[in-house]
């Protein structure tokens, strides 16, 4: 198809506009019927051309007068009611008519619409159509005479070709409105699930819905509109004819009925016609998930494969059932035999489901033990796997630092040479830095595996966080002093007191200040809070950084993650990764968030009353 | 004590020659020994008056050789090692080390060590045990009250008054542990009120003058969030 045309008919306003039309159109064909409705328009009347000819004179008018005539020569009384009709009928013992004339001449002249009975039948004069067949068993010497005058034809013919010039555009508007709606439901179904920008096939929200759901929820939205229909429409007492105000206000309510209803309907087409396309009508809808999943549940319980994989609990499973049908023929087998009084062989059955037992007993037992020694095996396994694991971060600690001790001494012993050249000594120079930067990442690296594995011994007290942080600060006053940052803090009057490992909270606090006094503004101020809040006593650290932290939090806690723009020779990265591990440890918990430049970590402990 | 005989134990070659060099630039008569038992025979020759001692090694280890020593000799030993757990270094010094230095080390303060342990060892030994009155002594400290004055393995430390008073009452008291407040009260004579960091930072002052290593005090420990003692020794 031409791209353009396929990407406009795919376009989403496009399918809006066209859904919209189609819910108008239908709400404006329900509403033109209904004014129809209200000038009393019969349809009849745009089919057939002359009144005399139609169903409604011969229904209406024919029948029901011969009927009305029959009736009162049967009961002999009057007929019942006004009648369009002239009439005279007679028995032997009364006549009666709605004229002076009694004579079938006279109702003869009008032939074409003269009827009578005779011998208890209903004849239809020359012209006439033939009347259905209303016998008379009783009376059938009774003469009667109907026919329509030919000033009364006249006059309904003329209201017959005055409802037709009314009714015939409306019908015609009607037919176009239906048609048009019809190629533009087509097209929406066409249309449907698809996108300008690909082939694929999109699902809309509601498609999540199951199809027999969406099925289901035809019935209250036609239902609500058939109920509304009837109530605004053709409850009322149709007096008048014509348009009155009551009717307009009806006609308004039952078009927003008939445009919501629709627009339901055709939500849930639409939803219906996508799944269809997906092919997934069917599988997508309740009764078959439910059925599918009860099915599989069921399934599950009989066929083993839960125990795929394990030859032991799958051996125990099949052999429960091998009991059970077992048990089960060896129970019958006795109640039969019981029947059939035949006492001796109903002891065999018994006999064998006593052996059945002792085999199914044995068996599971063996079974049984080596599920446990499998069990133990695979317990002492991964207990051996922790143990290597913290033997290899010992054994790599050691592998790593001893070559370092060499590299570290031996750089020393080389810088302390007399004779070097000043470009040696400036090489030198950079092996010392980096041999000592590499001592600091391979101490911190353990610290760090060493926590995290939790092979690491605790000294867990009571101690007091403010003295400690207020320790720390005063500890590492002079670096604070050389970094030209001003250092605030508010701590609370008191102690407060928690239980954790004083010397593993110190390196927490050293590495957070330590953080903050390298990655600060210059000259900018940190701050050093702590606070008691619901039991806990919450340390926070907080900073401005001297860079853009473009990334998160949790980042920053990552393995020797680091602000790119932030990265120095100094420092080990770990820093913050050590203080998170070690609070862990410690019995703690350290959060870390970034605010545009403003860097907070806060450490909480519970409070140790 | 300027050419005092050293032993250097460490299986890794390169290590024990570089502590050769660095020891011998400093005027050490250094001998090698790369395992335990090539340490104890060593020993046998004589002419050594402190131990460098690496752990694991083959044959014989670090931890085991030392108590062999210990056994007949009062000979200084320290410990160098890898391992740098506190567990380690406890475990080390109970074996009857007399320091104990992890691996990697910074040279400047393992010179540092092996000259006080020799100074203490030389100098202080035929000191004698006792102490005079008013003389307070643990470990290499000695605390001469009369005169005010502080040596370090012999060698005279210049301290302030403040700083004079706060180490001579915690060494009267060694072991114990006393908060930043009752320092205060004592040496300050006055209320104390917010005086952490007043007193962290003389600590911090009096450890830079009679520690090797103020990082890793021998003497003068702060217990965190606690208070602060002089190790008992």
């Amino acid at each position: 198809m031409d791209t353009r045309l396929r990407r406009f008919s795919t376009n989403g306003m496009t399918k809006f506009l066209a859904f919209a039309i189609v819910v108008l159109a239908l709400a404006a064909v329900v509403v033109q019927i209904q004014y129809a409705e209200y000038i009393n328009g019969n349809v009849e009347s745009l089919i057939v051309d002359n009144y005399i000819d139609s169903e409604e004179f011969y229904y209406g008018q024919v029948q029901n007068s011969l009927y009305r005539v029959s009736r009162a020569i049967e009961e002999g009384e009057e007929v019942e009611g006004t009648s369009d009709c002239i009439y005279f009928a007679a028995d032997k013992e009364k006549t009666f008519g709605n004229t002076i004339w009694t004579e079938r001449e006279f109702y003869e002249q009008y032939g074409e619409t003269f009827y009578y009975l005779e011998n208890g039948e209903w004849k239809a004069g020359e012209n006439a159509n033939p009347p259905r067949q209303y016998t008379l068993v009783d009376n059938t010497e009774a003469i009667a005479y109907v026919a329509f005058t030919d000033e009364y034809m006249a006059g309904k013919q003329v209201e017959w070709e005055a409802n037709r010039a009314v009714l015939k555009p409306l019908a015609l508007r009607i037919a176009a409105i239906v048609s048009l709606a019809l190629l533009l439901i087509v097209y929406l179904i066409w249309a449907t699930g698809r996108k300008p920008d690909d082939r694929e096939l999109h699902m809309a929200k509601i498609d999540a819905v199951y199809s027999d759901i969406l099925l289901a929820l035809f019935l209250p939205a036609i239902g609500a509109w058939v109920v509304s229909i009837g109530e605004f429409a053709f409850s009322r007492n149709r007096l008048f004819d014509g348009l009155g105000m009551n009717e307009v206000f009806s006609m308004a309510l039952a078009g927003g009925a008939t445009v919501v209803a629709v627009a339901v309907c055709g939500v849930l087409l639409l939803s219906l016609v996508r799944k269809l396309k997906a092919g997934k009508l069917l599988k997508h809808s309740l009764i078959f998930v439910a059925f599918a999943a009860s099915y599989d549940f069921f399934k599950s319980l009989f066929d083993g494969r839960r125990f795929k994989g394990n030859t032991h609990t799958k051996s125990l499973f099949k052999r429960q059932w091998v009991f059970i049908v077992a048990s089960a023929v060896m129970v019958f087998l006795t109640f039969m035999f019981l029947f059939m009084s035949a006492l001796p062989l109903a002891l065999l059955p018994p006999i064998m489901e006593m052996m059945i037992i002792y085999w199914h007993i044995k068996v599971n037992n063996k079974t049984f033990l080596e599920i446990n020694k499998g069990f133990d095996e695979s317990l002492g396994e991964q207990m051996k796997a922790e143990r290597m694991k913290i033997a290899l971060v010992t054994n790599v600690s050691h592998d790593l630092k001893t070559p370092l001790t060499s590299m570290v001494s031996y750089v020393d012993l080389l810088s302390k040479e007399d004779d070097l050249p000043d470009s040696a000594r400036d090489y030198v120079q950079i092996l010392s830095e980096k041999t000592n930067r590499l001592k600091n990442i391979v101490s911190d690296l353990f610290d760090l595996a060493k926590s995290t594995s939790g092979d690491i011994s605790m000294e867990m007290e009571k101690i007091d966080i403010k003295k400690l942080i207020e320790q720390t600060i005063g500890d590492m006053s002079d670096e604070i002093e050389k970094s030209g940052l001003k250092m605030k803090t508010k701590l609370p009057e008191n102690q407060v007191m928690i239980f954790s490992d004083g010397k593993k909270l110190y390196r927490v606090f050293q590495n957070i200040i330590d953080n903050a006094l390298k990655y600060s503004l210059e000259g900018s101020r940190v701050f050093v809070e702590l606070e008691e809040a619901d039991g806990f006593a919450v340390a926070t650290v907080k900073n401005t950084a001297s860079y853009e932290m473009d990334y998160t939090a949790d980042e920053m806690l990552q393995r020797f993650s680091r602000g790119d723009k932030s990265r120095s020779t100094e420092g080990s990265g770990l820093g913050l990764s050590i203080a998170e591990s070690f609070t862990k440890v410690c019995g703690g918990n350290m959060k870390v968030i970034v605010d545009g430049d403003l860097f907070k970590v806060s450490v909480s402990f519970q409070m140790d009353e | 004590m300027d050419n005092a005989g050293i032993l250097v134990v460490d299986d890794d070659r390169e290590i024990a020659g570089a502590i050769e060099k660095l020891l011998e630039s400093e005027g050490f008569q250094v001998q090698k020994a790369y395992d335990g038992k090539e340490a104890l025979e060593a020993l046998v020759s004589g002419g050594i008056q402190l131990i460098l001692m690496d752990v694991m090694m083959p044959r014989l280890d670090g931890l085991s050789a030392t108590l062999k020593i210990r056994e007949s000799r009062n000979i200084p030993i320290i410990i160098l090692s890898a391992k740098s757990e506190d567990s380690d270094k406890i475990l080390g010094l109970s074996m009857g080390a007399d320091d104990y230095v992890t691996k990697p080390f910074n040279p400047d303060e393992l010179v540092a060590r092996v000259k006080s342990q020799l100074r203490r060892y030389m100098l202080l030994g035929d000191m004698g045990n006792g102490s005079k009155a008013n003389q307070i002594a643990i470990g290499g400290l000695l605390l001469d009250n009369d005169a005010k004055q502080l040596t370090v393995d012999g060698e005279p430390v210049h301290l302030t008054a403040k700083e004079f008073q706060i180490l001579e009452f915690l060494m009267k008291h060694a072991g114990m542990v006393f908060s930043a407040e009752k320092i205060y009260e004592r040496v300050w004579n006055e209320k104390p009120y917010s005086v952490e960091n007043t007193v962290m930072v003389h600590i911090r002052r009096i450890r830079e003058k009679i520690e090797i290593n103020p990082k890793e005090p021998n003497y003068l420990k702060v217990v965190w969030g606690i208070g602060y003692k002089i190790e008992k020794i």
